[in-house]
C-alpha cells in the first residue's frame, strides 16, 4: 500500500479519501487541503507538503499524513489520514476564589471548543505562575491535568476536560534584608533606596512587604545607583541570594563591593561653537573637587524625567539643534579624580518643513493648526513642541494622554525635519436628562452641551453624526420645568471669531418664569408670575501682554424682570418691572496644566467688574427726597397706631417709590477669585483658593438693588433663579444659607452685597484614565457674607471641613459627592451646623 | 419567507431566500441571512458566490468599511474567480467612499488612492479603470485642498502669531508637492501677500532686504498668473507700495 515514488513523477489526482477520527466532512477536509481531483501533482512535491501544512495551520487536526492509495497508469489515488484535535469541554480551576475563575478563563481563552494542544497547556501554566509571582506569591505551583471524556452521543468528536490546580501558597514577605560589604552608606539608607522590596515592619503601612523577583532585581540596581550617586562609581552587587525561611517568609542577602570614592576633576568642553564654555559650565553646575556623581552628571546633560529641565541637551534642543549630541567622556581617572571631556556635536540648526496633524476624525484642521506653536519654516524648539501638546490637550477634544509626536524625514545635512502630531479624538459632548421629585413637584431637565460644535453645518444633514461637530464651537441648550418654574436657556460660543485671532464670541439667551405657590390648592398659581428674560453678548480675547496666559473679556447683558401680582418678601412691589442693562469687563489669567479636570500645577485668577450706567446722574430724579419719603412711609407701615387703610396706602407708596428706584437697575459689582495648584508630594495636589465680591451703588440714596447678590453656602450649583445672583459654594452648610443679618439680628433671605471665602483643598487621583478620571479630596474652607461694608469683617468666617470624591466621565461630565462639617452656627442660630452632604453634578472642577 | 428562513436551520434555504432578497434590492435582510450561513459554507464550492454577494450587501448598505474589508478578503480567497476584478474595484471604491472631508484626517483618502492605484496598475484595461482614474483624481484634489487651506490659514493668522514665514514655507511645500494644482496661482499670490506683510511689518534693520524679496515673490506670481485673475490688481498694488518704500532707501544712500 505504501508506494514510495522517489523520482518526482507527474500524476493526475484521481480521487482523495479521508480516514480518521474527524467530525468534518470529507469534502471540507479536501477543500481545506487545497488538493483537487483532476489536477496534476508531482510526487514527491510541493503540493502534497503544502496540503499538510495547510491542514496543520487550521489548528483543527492532529496526526496529519497523506498516503498514496494506489496508482493506475498516471492517475494517483490519495488518502488523507488525520484525527481531530480534542476539544476542550469543561475547565475546572481549583485553588482560587470562585469569582476569579471566570477572569482566569478569559485571560487564557480556555473557552469551550478550544483545541487542546500541548502549547495551550504550557502557556496557561506559565501565565498563571508568573501572574501570581507578580502578586507576591513566590511559591506558586500550577498543575494541569487533562481527562478525556467518553462521549456516548457524539462519538466522532474527541472531547477533553481540563483541571487546573493552583497552589498559590502564602504571600511571601521579606523578613530580613542583609547586606555584606556595605562599608559606607548605612544599611537603613540602602533599604530605603529599595523602592519595592521592603523589610517586614509595622511602620510600612503604605508599602507592605512583598517579595517579587522582578522588583527585587530592579531594587538591586537602585542600590548600586545609590552608591554611584555618592561617588562610588565602581560599586556593584557581587551576589545576591534569597533564602526561604518558611512558607511565608524569605530573607535576602546582598553582597556588595563598594569600590573606591571618586571625585570630579577637570571638565572641559569640546566641539561647542554656539555656546561658550562659560555658558555651558553655568548649566552643568558641577565643579572640580566635588564627589563624583554619575546620575547628577547625566541629569545635567540630559534629564530624561523632566522635559522642561535646565540641562545642556535642552539648551541645544530649544534652539534648533535637533541633531546635537552630547557625550561625556572620561579621559583620566588618576588618583580617583575623574577628568571629563564633554564632547558636543552640534550639527546644523534644524527648521521644520512640514508640520502635520493626523487622527482628527472629527475636528477640522483649522481648529487644530491655529493652536500650533510649531509652524513650517520655524526653528526646531523642543519646548514649543511640548507647549503645543499641552495646549492641544487643553482643547478638550483629544485624549490628553494619547497626544504624540513623530519626527519624519530628518535631514541633518539640509537642517530640515517634518513634524507630525498624532491625536485621538474623545467624546466632548454632554447630555443631561433628568427627572426628579423636588420642590413640591416633578422637575424635568434636559440639557445638551456640545463642546466641539459646528454651526456652519447646522443645516447640513450629512454632518449629523449625531450632531454637526468639528469646528471647536460650544453650544448648549437647557430646558428645565416644574410646576413652579420654567427655564429655557441657550448659549453659543466661537473661540476664534473671524478666524484671525483668538477672540471668543459668546452669546446667550434665557427665559425664566416662576409661579407663586397657592397655599389653598397647594399648587402653582399661574396668574402670579415672575418672568425674567435675558440676552447677553460677549467677546473675550487672549492677550499677549504681560504674558499670553491672560484673557480680557467684555460683555453686554440685558435682562428684563417682570412681576405680575407676585408678592413675596423679596420685593416691595408685586406688580412692576425692572431692567438690567450692564457692561462687564473681566481679566483672567489661567496657567494651570495639564489636564483641565485634574490640574497639577499653575494658577488661575480672575477679576471682573460689572457696571451699569449711572442713571441717577442725569435722570433728574431726586433720590434724596424719595429716600426720605420712603423712610416716612416705612414709619407709618411699622407703626401699629395708624389705621389699617393708612398703612396699606403707605405700603403702596413704598412700592411706587421702589418701582421708581429699580426701573433701571443701577449698580457696580466687583469680583475677584484666585486659585493655585501645586503637587506637593507624589500625586498629592494642594489647591488653595481665595475669592471676594462686592456689590455697590453709585447713589447711596437710591440704594442697593435686590438683584445680582451673593448667595453663599452649599454646593454652589447655579440655581434656576436668573436674577443675576452669584451662588458661591461653601460646603458644610445648606445651599445659599449664609445670609447677612438685618439690623434686628434676624437672618435675611435675599443674599449679601459683600462676601469673601477661603478654601484649601488636597486632592489625590485614583485614576486619570481617559474613560474615567477619579480623585478624592479633603478640604477646609470658610466664608462669610454681609449687607454693608461697615459691618464687614472678613475673618468672622463660617468654617467647615470635610472630604469628597469626584468622578469625571466624558459621557456624563463631572459627578461628585462631598461630606462637610460646618463648625459654626447658621445666621440666626446658635448650634454648629454639623454634617451636610453635597452632590455635585456637571459643575466643572 | 424571510422570517421563516431566518429561524429555520436549513442553510440552503437561507441562501436561496437571501439571494432572492438580494435580487429584489433588500440588501439588509439578505445580509442578515448571509451572515448566518457564511461560517457553514466556508470551504464549500458555493462559498465563492456567497462571499461576493455578502460583500456587496455591505456596499449597498453603505457600510463601506466592512464592504472594503469583505471584498478584499474575497480577492485574496478566490484569486481565480471571474468576479475578482470587480471585487477588487469595489473594495477600492468602498475605501474611496470612506474618505472624509478634506479638513479632517486623510488616512482613508491615502488608503483609497493606494488601493485604486493598485487596481489601475493590475487591470489597466478593465472597464472600471476610467472610473478608478476619475476617483484618484478626485482624491488627489482633496489632498491638494487640504494642504492649500492649511497654508492659507497660516497667512490668515499671521498677524496674531507674528509668523509670516510659516505661510511662505507652507506654500513652498505646497507648490513643490502639487506642481499641477489648480490652486497654483492663488498659492503664489498668498506667498506674495505673506512676504509683503512681513516686509511692511519688519524691523528697520531687515526691512530693505525683505522689501527686495517681495519683488521676487511678485515676479514669481506674475509667471504663474492666468488672465483675468482677481488677485492681479491687489498684487500690483503691493508692488507699487513696495517700490515706493524702497525709494526711501535709494535716496538715503
Amino acid at each position: 500500500q505504501d508506494t514510495n515514488a522517489q523520482n518526482g513523477k507527474k500524476y493526475t489526482v484521481g480521487g482523495i479519501d479521508v480516514i480518521g477520527e474527524t467530525s468534518f466532512s470529507k469534502q471540507t477536509i479536501v477543500t481545506y487541503s487545497g488538493l483537487r481531483v483532476g489536477e496534476e501533482v508531482i510526487i514527491p512535491g510541493d503540493k502534497i507538503s503544502n496540503a499538510i501544512k495547510k491542514l496543520w495551520n487550521s489548528n483543527l487536526f492532529n496526526n496529519i499524513e497523506i498516503y498514496i492509495n494506489r496508482i493506475e497508469d498516471n492517475v494517483v489515488f490519495l488518502e488523507i489520514r488525520l484525527d481531530d484535535l480534542p476539544e476542550l469541554n469543561e475547565v475546572k480551576i481549583n485553588g482560587v476564589k470562585k469569582s476569579k475563575v471566570e477572569k482566569l478563563i478569559t485571560e487564557n481563552t480556555l473557552n469551550k471548543g478550544v483545541k487542546v494542544t500541548e502549547n495551550l497547556i504550557t502557556t496557561t501554566k506559565n501565565y498563571l505562575i508568573s501572574k501570581y509571582k507578580k502578586e507576591g506569591f513566590y511559591n506558586t505551583k500550577v498543575n494541569i491535568n487533562t481527562i478525556e471524556v467518553q462521549d456516548t452521543i457524539q462519538t466522532s468528536k474527541s472531547v477533553m476536560n481540563m483541571v487546573v490546580n493552583i497552589d498559590k501558597g502564602k504571600k511571601v514577605k521579606v523578613k530580613e534584608i542583609h547586606f555584606s560589604g556595605n562599608t559606607v552608606i548605612p544599611d537603613s539608607k540602602l533599604k530605603k533606596a529599595m523602592k519595592n522590596t521592603k523589610q517586614k515592619s509595622i511602620t510600612h503601612v503604605l508599602k507592605r512587604s512583598k517579595f517579587i523577583e522582578t522588583d527585587f532585581k530592579a531594587d538591586l540596581k537602585s542600590i548600586v545607583d545609590k552608591y554611584k550617586e555618592n561617588g562610588y562609581r565602581d560599586a556593584r552587587v557581587l551576589s545576591d541570594s534569597v533564602v526561604v525561611i518558611d512558607s511565608k517568609n524569605v530573607s535576602v542577602y546582598i553582597n556588595l563591593e563598594v569600590g573606591e570614592l571618586y571625585s570630579f576633576g577637570k571638565i572641559s568642553f569640546i566641539g561647542n561653537t554656539v555656546y561658550s564654555d562659560d555658558v555651558l559650565r553655568r548649566i552643568l553646575r558641577i565643579y572640580p573637587g566635588e564627589t563624583y556623581n554619575g546620575t547628577l552628571l547625566s541629569k545635567r546633560i540630559a534629564d530624561n524625567e523632566n522635559p522642561d529641565a535646565s540641562d545642556i541637551t535642552n539648551l541645544y534642543q530649544n534652539n534648533g539643534y535637533l541633531f546635537s549630541t552630547i557625550n561625556p567622556v572620561e579621559i583620566s581617572a588618576e588618583g580617583n579624580i575623574i577628568d571629563l571631556e564633554i564632547r558636543i556635536s552640534e550639527g546644523k540648526p534644524v527648521y521644520f518643513t512640514n508640520v502635520t496633524v493626523v487622527g482628527n476624525d472629527v475636528t477640522n484642521d483649522h481648529v487644530i493648526y491655529r493652536e500650533l506653536h510649531t509652524r513650517p519654516g520655524q526653528l526646531y524648539n523642543k519646548s514649543n513642541v511640548i507647549r503645543t501638546i499641552r495646549e492641544l490637550s487643553q482643547l478638550g477634544f483629544f485624549d490628553a494622554a494619547q497626544i504624540a509626536t513623530n519626527f519624519n524625514n530628518p535631514n541633518p545635512n539640509e537642517g530640515t525635519i517634518d513634524l507630525e502630531y498624532v491625536v485621538v479624538e474623545t467624546g466632548s459632548s454632554q447630555i443631561e436628562l433628568q427627572g426628579g421629585y423636588g420642590g413640591g413637584g416633578f422637575i424635568g431637565t434636559l440639557g445638551l452641551s456640545f463642546n466641539n460644535f459646528s454651526l456652519r453645518n447646522l443645516f447640513n444633514i450629512k454632518e449629523y453624526k449625531p450632531v454637526p461637530r468639528g469646528d471647536g464651537q460650544q453650544l448648549s441648550l437647557r430646558l428645565q420645568a416644574s410646576q413652579f418654574y420654567q427655564t429655557y436657556s441657550f448659549s453659543f460660543s466661537e473661540p476664534w471669531l473671524g478666524g484671525e485671532k483668538p477672540v471668543q464670541f459668546s452669546t446667550s439667551v434665557s427665559h425664566t418664569k416662576q409661579f407663586l405657590y397657592d397655599a389653598q390648592t397647594g399648587k402653582a398659581d399661574r396668574d402670579k408670575a415672575f418672568t425674567i428674560t435675558g440676552l447677553s453678548v460677549g467677546l473675550a480675547k487672549r492677550l499677549n501682554e504681560p504674558d499670553n496666559f491672560f484673557t480680557l473679556s467684555q460683555a453686554i447683558s440685558y435682562q428684563h424682570y417682570n412681576l405680575k401680582d407676585y408678592n413675596t418678601g423679596l420685593f416691595t412691589f408685586g406688580d412692576g418691572y425692572s431692567n438690567n442693562l450692564a457692561y462687564t469687563i473681566g481679566i483672567s489669567r489661567n496657567s494651570t496644566y495639564n489636564d483641565p479636570v485634574y490640574p497639577v500645577g499653575g494658577s488661575s485668577f480672575s477679576a471682573s467688574a460689572k457696571v451699569t450706567l449711572p442713571y441717577s446722574l442725569f435722570n433728574n430724579v431726586d433720590y434724596y427726597a424719595l429716600k426720605h419719603d420712603r423712610e416716612d412711609l416705612q414709619a407709618i407701615v411699622d407703626d401699629p397706631n395708624y389705621s389699617n387703610s393708612q398703612r396699606v396706602t403707605a405700603a403702596e407708596g413704598i412700592a411706587e417709590i421702589d418701582q421708581e428706584r429699580f426701573k433701571w437697575l443701577e449698580f457696580y459689582k466687583i469680583q475677584f477669585k484666585a486659585e493655585w495648584f501645586a503637587e506637593i508630594v507624589k500625586k498629592f495636589v494642594l489647591k488653595p483658593s481665595v475669592e471676594f465680591g462686592f456689590l455697590g451703588a453709585y447713589n447711596q440714596n437710591r440704594g442697593d438693588i435686590p438683584f445680582e447678590r451673593f448667595f453663599l453656602g452649599g454646593d454652589g450649583l447655579g440655581s434656576y433663579s436668573l436674577d443675576g445672583r452669584e451662588t458661591i459654594s461653601l460646603r458644610g452648610y445648606p445651599n445659599q444659607s449664609i445670609q447677612p443679618l438685618d439690623e434686628n439680628g434676624y437672618a435675611t433671605s435675599d443674599g449679601g452685597t459683600i462676601y469673601n471665602k477661603f478654601s484649601l483643598e488636597l486632592r489625590y487621583p485614583i485614576t486619570l484614565k481617559a474613560q474615567a478620571k477619579i480623585y478624592v479630596l479633603g478640604f477646609v474652607e470658610g466664608g462669610i457674607s454681609y449687607n454693608a461694608f461697615n459691618d464687614y469683617n472678613p475673618y468672622d468666617l463660617k468654617r467647615s471641613a470635610g472630604a469628597g470624591l469626584r468622578v469625571f466621565m466624558p459621557a456624563f461630565g463631572l459627578l461628585g459627592i462631598d461630606l462637610g462639617y460646618g463648625f459654626d452656627a447658621l445666621p440666626g442660630q446658635t448650634q454648629p451646623n454639623g454634617w451636610e452632604t453635597h452632590f455635585i453634578i456637571g459643575q466643572q472642577f | 419567507p424571510y422570517q421563516i428562513a431566518l429561524k429555520k436551520p436549513d442553510i440552503s434555504e437561507k441562501f436561496k431566500v437571501g439571494e432572492e432578497l438580494y435580487n429584489k434590492g433588500k440588501f439588509d435582510k439578505a445580509n442578515k441571512l448571509f451572515a448566518q450561513i457564511v461560517p457553514e459554507y466556508r470551504g464549500k464550492p458555493q462559498a465563492e458566490k456567497l462571499m461576493f454577494l455578502y460583500s456587496n450587501t455591505f456596499y449597498e448598505m453603505k457600510d463601506y468599511y466592512l464592504a472594503s474589508y469583505q471584498f478584499e478578503r474575497f480577492v485574496s480567497a478566490y484569486p481565480n474567480s471571474g468576479k475578482v476584478e470587480e471585487a477588487f474595484f469595489l473594495s477600492a471604491k468602498a475605501a474611496y467612499m470612506l474618505s472624509p472631508i478634506f479638513s479632517k484626517d486623510q488616512i482613508e483618502t491615502r488608503d483609497a488612492i493606494e488601493k485604486l492605484q493598485t487596481f489601475i496598475n493590475l487591470y489597466p484595461n478593465s472597464e472600471f479603470t476610467p472610473e478608478a482614474n476619475e476617483l484618484v483624481r478626485e482624491l488627489d484634489y482633496k489632498l491638494e485642498t487640504k494642504a492649500f487651506e492649511i497654508a492659507k490659514q497660516y497667512n490668515t493668522i499671521a498677524e496674531y502669531t507674528a509668523d509670516y514665514n510659516a505661510s511662505i514655507t507652507a506654500f513652498d511645500n505646497f507648490i513643490l508637492d502639487f506642481p499641477g494644482s489648480p490652486y497654483r496661482e492663488e498659492a503664489y499670490f498668498y506667498k506674495l501677500d505673506s512676504a509683503y506683510k512681513l516686509a511692511i511689518n519688519s524691523v528697520e534693520t531687515k526691512k530693505q532686504d525683505r522689501l527686495e524679496d517681495v519683488k521676487i515673490h511678485y515676479s514669481n506670481y506674475k509667471k504663474s498668473y492666468k488672465e483675468e485673475s482677481k488677485y492681479l490688481k491687489e498684487a500690483e498694488k503691493m508692488l507699487e507700495h513696495i517700490i515706493k518704500e524702497l525709494e526711501k532707501y535709494s535716496t538715503k544712500s
